[in-house]
């Protein structure tokens, strides 16, 4: 699984629903949304330090910055080491805070002509991003 | 209210190790003792029942003192008449399974809750055989019916189910929930099976070397990753596939059989029978509702 | 023939056993559960007829009881009781003489209970009589059997300590093993040949019987 660190910068709270905004590094905020709320768990709250974590089959890959797309969660990447199989392929990515995975397909790796070097932006929904208090 | 408060000097396997324990367990709870071999779970039993003096401080019961080293109190387990399993079942083996729970009978007690037990525990077609012809299951169920023969309010279980095969172990877990609930024990239960653990208890001890290392609901102490998702569930390793990339792992989730892909690395860390938490967010699966056809 | 030495011969093995399973079990009891440090010298003094030549227990049984000494003599002057040379000595003579055959398979076979089980006992609130009762005593029964047997058997062929301590009193203390003795000496061959024969053909059976109950058992303890 891809972890990062970060701290909880803002929360918005609807219901039984919260959006936490997580601060990787000053450029880098992400977002992920939880069913609680700071009554129900306590690490949700400014200023804790908190993991996110997600699956690296749920990382998007796209080559340049993403502005017509839903997704929000976008970190600038760069390709460190390509494994490639048959049908899935691994990319190993650099980013400013750190290492990241991707398991996309290998057709998709093809298309996009991906190879090491290549600067990319990982991209992954709020929805699937898990928050873990420290 | 149990309030414990005990000292005793034990002989381990490394050498002289003191157990120190301060718990207060509240009534019908379910509370579990964990921790590896040798960390005194087993010496905490028997001297709650009784059979094992503390070298000194307080066991009370609701408003009993069943232990008082200061002035000199010291139950006898007669007295104490606490529920209790022991990890080799210690039933009676001249005696049949019926035999075995007239045995355990007050000496004033009448039979009818000896036949309710037999029904609870399904002992039914069991009553007139010896325990040597019983399996580890059914031996199991005795000796737990037999502790409850005279409504004790306490129930101690020494690893129950350790020697039991996963599918009896549910199975049992499952009395062991109705007995907990129905006759309003208060149960102190020893277990390495954090799934039984998770599944069970109220409230976790976990031991080392004598002491309270850490203690808490089970999630707490065993969920140590305290995750957001929602969607989670304790299980059991049983299969382990590496595919190119991915690995694919396989899991039972009380009688489920679910897949979860991971990666190599990951997968690598893992072997069958591993206890796992597969957690997801709860806004990943799909739900599909069952229409029952008549 | 005359059949008197035959019946002293099992009034007194049965007797001795009768009192060494009154006797016996407790002091097995305790064997079998006492931490005490004196737990050793107690075992070495119950084995020691194992070892030592009847003649000498028959010795010094004959020193202590004897009315020429100080307990003999207070036996004798307080409670009237004469050992020497009676069938009363000749009884606990025979007690203490065959104590290891009845104490060893009941203390072995108290000892192999697990002890979970009578602790289960306990914490059903019985107390400790009702568990030796209950519990214990009917899960060694082939080593009650065993340690009757042997102390049985052992009574019926001991002939050191009974001619030390009983002497030769037809119908108090000549038991049979004596008889043949006598019957040898006196060159009466027939009636040594009878006497053996009865011995040899009952303890046989006993013995039989034995093995046949319990298979082996019995071989732990005949050493």
């Amino acid at each position: 699984m891809n972890r990062l660190n970060g701290n909880i910068s803002r929360i918005e709270v609807s219901g039984n629903l919260t959006l936490a905004h997580v601060e990787v590094t000053p450029q880098l905020v992400l977002k992920a949304i939880v069913i609680d709320t700071p009554k129900t768990a306590a690490y949700l709250k400014v200023g804790q330090e908190v993991v996110l974590v997600f699956k690296e089959t749920e990382v998007i890959i796209g080559t340049n910055s993403q502005t017509k797309i839903s997704l929000q969660n976008q970190i600038p990447a760069s390709i460190n080491k390509i494994e490639r199989g048959q049908l899935l392929s691994k990319l190993n990515l650099r980013t400013i805070t750190g290492e990241l995975n991707a398991i996309v397909s290998t057709n998709a790796v093809k298309t996009l002509c991906l190879k090491t070097g290549d600067a990319v932006v990982a991209m992954v929904k709020l929805n699937e991003v898990m928050l873990q208090a420290l | 209210m149990i309030k414990l408060d005990i000292n005793k000097e034990l002989q381990a396997a490394t050498g002289t190790m003191t157990l120190r324990l301060n718990l207060n367990i509240e009534s019908g709870q379910l509370i579990t003792l964990y921790g590896p071999s040798g960390v005194g779970k087993t010496s905490t039993l028997r001297m709650i029942s009784g059979l094992m003096q503390p070298d000194s401080g307080q066991i009370c019961v609701e408003d009993e003192t069943w232990f008082d080293a200061e002035n000199k109190i010291n139950w006898s387990p007669q007295k104490r008449k606490v529920g209790y399993v022991f990890q080799d079942y210690a039933l009676f083996p001249h005696m049949t399974v019926l035999e075995n729970l007239n045995f355990a009978k007050a000496k004033n007690q009448t039979n009818s809750s000896i036949s309710d037990l037999i029904e609870i525990m399904e002992l039914g077609q069991l009553q007139n055989r010896k325990p040597e012809s019983l399996s580890g299951g059914q031996k199991q169920r005795v000796a737990l019916a037999r502790a409850l023969v005279q409504k004790p309010k306490i129930l101690l279980l020494d690893e129950p189910l350790a020697a039991l095969d996963s599918a009896i172990r549910h199975k049992l877990q499952g009395f062991l929930k109705t007995v907990h609930q129905e006759f309003q024990l208060t149960t102190i239960l020893i277990s390495h099976d954090v799934g039984e653990i998770v599944k069970l208890a109220d409230h976790v001890y976990q031991l080392e070397e004598g002491k309270i290392l850490k203690q808490g609901t089970p999630e707490t102490i065993f969920i140590e990753q305290n995750l957001s998702g929602k969607f989670k569930f304790t299980g059991e390793v049983l299969k382990i596939q590496q595919e190119e990339i991915i690995g694919i792992v396989t899991v039972r989730i009380h009688t489920d059989v679910v897949k979860v892909v991971v990666q190599h690395e990951e997968a690598s860390k893992l072997a069958i029978g591993d206890q796992v938490l597969v957690v997801s967010k709860a806004f990943t699966p799909l739900l599909y509702k069952i229409e029952v056809s008549i | 023939m005359n059949w008197e030495p035959l019946l002293l011969t099992f009034k007194l093995a049965l007797f001795t056993t009768v009192i060494l399973i009154v006797i016996g079990v407790p002091i097995a009891y305790w064997l079998s559960n006492t931490k005490s440090r004196i737990k050793p010298v107690l075992e070495t003094l119950v084995s020691m007829p194992l070892v030592l030549p009847p003649t000498v227990l028959g010795f010094y049984f004959l020193m202590v009881f004897s009315p020429n000494n100080t307990f003999g003599n207070w036996l004798d002057e307080w409670l009237d009781v004469k050992l020497v040379f009676s069938f009363s000595g000749l009884v606990i003579a025979s007690v203490i003489y065959s104590l290891p055959f009845m104490i060893h398979p009941i203390q072995s076979g108290l000892s192999g209970i697990s002890r979970s089980i009578t602790e289960a006992s306990f914490v059903m609130g019985k107390s400790k009589w009702e568990t030796l009762l209950k519990v214990q005593l009917p899960q060694i029964k082939p080593a009650l059997l065993t340690g009757i047997v042997l102390s049985f058997a052992h009574t019926v062929g001991e002939f050191g300590v009974v001619l030390m301590i009983g002497g030769n009193i037809p119908g108090k203390t000549k038991v049979a093993s004596i008889a043949i003795y006598d019957e040898v000496e006196a060159l009466n061959y027939d009636a040594a040949n009878f006497y053996s024969f009865v011995l040899f053909a009952i303890t046989f059976c006993i013995l039989l019987a034995v093995y046949l109950v319990n298979g082996n058992h019995f071989k732990h303890f005949w050493k």
